[in-house]
């Protein structure tokens, strides 16, 4: 089956997929499959669009693909640097189309908490903090997230801490891509090699699945531009996402 | 008494030039995760046993790391914090927060630089957009004003950050102190213009003219800048565009173990292969 999808794979090309043509598009730290998506949407696609990164790139054509989602090999080949101040304040005065930003905890609004497992002062574990998120979930016009683990310690009911309020437009999982309808995550479409019941199973919040179905599978065009991005498969290895995760598969 | 600084004598070796750091300062440093950070001036920080320190920066990773790790850092004021590459969390950081080794002012980003930009706008706080619906205002006792002239909604306002010191590693500095840096300066303009006083490594010296040639490329002009030190490679083991990128196994290696043996072997790694071979 040439166009089935790997873990991998399929967090990075329905990333993509929310990409829309013509529309401003960030990337930002900590942020590599994200990064792989806006470089994949630029190779894909038959349509071009804005991308700029937090390396302050701005169509860039970098000459390798860094392992570092702010490595400044992503400003090469560029006309012009777009620094961190500008793009912040592109976003918050309301011309930022689409943001990936990252997520530790999302919740059936499509909050996030970006800051600690556990209270706020007593933390368990503490989390990289407030980062982009508090400034631009709520002033981006749409904002999209991913996480490696789908479970219902990173999809919750109730978020520990939230760091960012204004809804995620979109929310990919190793077996899922949820869509916001009506202020609420909504179940988009599943992993084809899953089931709804699963995502249904390992989901702390509920959610409407009543449009959703599996899937398309990857387009030729897609999976090519993957490959030509990570031809050697180091980013898919480096990122070790699997469909279950040890917990669900052991015994 | 000047408010800049037009001394001649700049130019001072690494050592002198963290000397000048008092314990208890505050001190933003320049770069972006493993990206041009001060990072040969952070490891000299902590050869010289500075201690209670503040760290300002809106994404720190490596240098927090080592700082918490040396036990010199008192607070840190910061927007996201992690080694990134593909190493993640930044352990020592994490274990110092957790214990409540080092206290955190958590920001995002956005709302740091707002904090830097009321000092450098001279006024007592900056209004910052977005925070809606967070809980990080809460947790810092930050105020929302309703718009005075009646027209847009309220906005949080984050009161005035005025680093000590702006520590910037740059590309180039000429013998006046001038200040280039190639590529995205990250938050280093607005962190030069809130602190109270700025230092400076850079990879290299050259000319004046390089700089008037082209004066529209100068970061911070030589008034600013009260010294700098001449440190090749002083973002090791991170990147320094163009002139070098991130040697990820040197961080592999700071990031195999928290045994305080690993911390000594990479310091004097650092001492062999860098610094003192510029002394």
């Amino acid at each position: 089956m040439p166009n089935s999808w790997s873990p991998f794979s399929y967090i990075v090309i329905n990333l993509a997929r929310f990409i829309r043509p013509n529309e401003i598009t960030f990337s930002g730290v900590n942020s590599t499959m994200p990064m792989l998506a806006c470089l994949l949407a630029k190779r894909a696609y038959d349509w071009d669009y804005i991308y700029i990164n937090v390396a302050g790139g701005v169509d860039p054509d970098p000459s390798s693909i860094p392992l570092s989602s702010s490595d400044p090999v992503l400003a090469e080949n560029t006309a012009s640097i777009f620094g961190n101040e500008d793009f912040y304040d592109l976003c918050t005065r309301g011309r930022m189309d689409l943001a990936f930003l990252g997520a530790a905890q999302i919740d059936g609004d499509g909050s996030a908490n970006n800051s600690v497992i556990g209270d706020w002062h007593n933390p368990k574990v503490r989390l990289p903090g407030g980062g982009g998120g508090a400034v631009m979930l709520p002033t981006a016009r749409r904002a999209c997230t991913w996480r490696t683990e789908h479970s219902k310690r990173t999809l919750v009911e109730k978020l520990d801490f939230r760091t960012s309020w204004g809804g995620f437009h979109g929310v990919v999982t190793p077996i899922a891509v949820f869509i916001k309808r009506e202020g609420r995550l909504a179940l988009e479409s599943w992993h084809p090699e899953v089931s709804l019941e699963e995502v249904i199973d390992r989901t702390g919040f509920n959610f409407d699945s009543s449009l959703s179905k599996p899937t398309d599978y990857p387009t030729v065009a897609e999976i090519k531009a993957l490959q030509s991005l990570d031809p050697h498969g180091h980013f898919e290895r480096d990122a070790a996402v699997s469909i279950r995760i040890a917990a669900h598969a052991a015994p | 008494m000047s408010s800049g600084f037009n001394d001649n004598n700049k130019k001072i070796p690494l050592n002198e030039l963290v000397a000048r750091v008092p314990n208890g300062a505050s001190l933003a440093l320049g770069g972006s995760f493993l990206h041009r950070g001060p990072f040969a001036f952070v490891r000299e920080l902590i050869r010289q046993n500075k201690s209670n320190l503040e760290i300002i920066k809106q994404s720190p990773g490596y240098d927090i790391d080592i700082l918490c790790r040396a036990g010199v850092v008192k607070k840190v004021r910061a927007g996201i914090v992690a080694m990134e590459g593909n190493f993640g969390l930044a352990p020592s950081y994490r274990k110092a927060i957790e214990t409540k080794a080092v206290i955190l002012e958590e920001h995002a980003c956005a709302t740091l630089t707002a904090g830097l930009r009321a000092a450098a706008f001279g006024i007592p706080f900056q209004p910052c957009g977005g925070l809606q619906g967070s809980d990080i205002p809460s947790i810092n006792g930050w105020k929302s004003i309703d718009d005075p002239y009646g027209k847009g909604d309220p906005v949080w306002v984050i009161p005035a950050i005025s680093p000590d010191i702006a520590i910037i590693h740059a590309n180039e500095v000429d013998r006046h102190g001038n200040v280039r840096v190639y590529g995205t300066s990250n938050w280093d303009r607005i962190m030069s213009r809130s602190a109270k006083t700025v230092l400076v490594t850079a990879e290299r010296l050259v000319e004046n003219h390089v700089f008037t040639n082209q004066p529209e490329m100068t970061l911070i002009p030589y008034f600013m800048v009260e010294a700098y030190s001449v440190v090749p490679q002083g973002a090791w083991p991170g990147s320094c565009w163009p002139e070098y990128e991130i040697d990820y196994p040197a961080v592999e290696e700071y990031m195999s173990s928290l045994d305080s043996s690993v911390l000594d072997a990479h310091l004097k790694a650092a001492a062999n292969r860098l610094e003192l071979s510029d002394a």
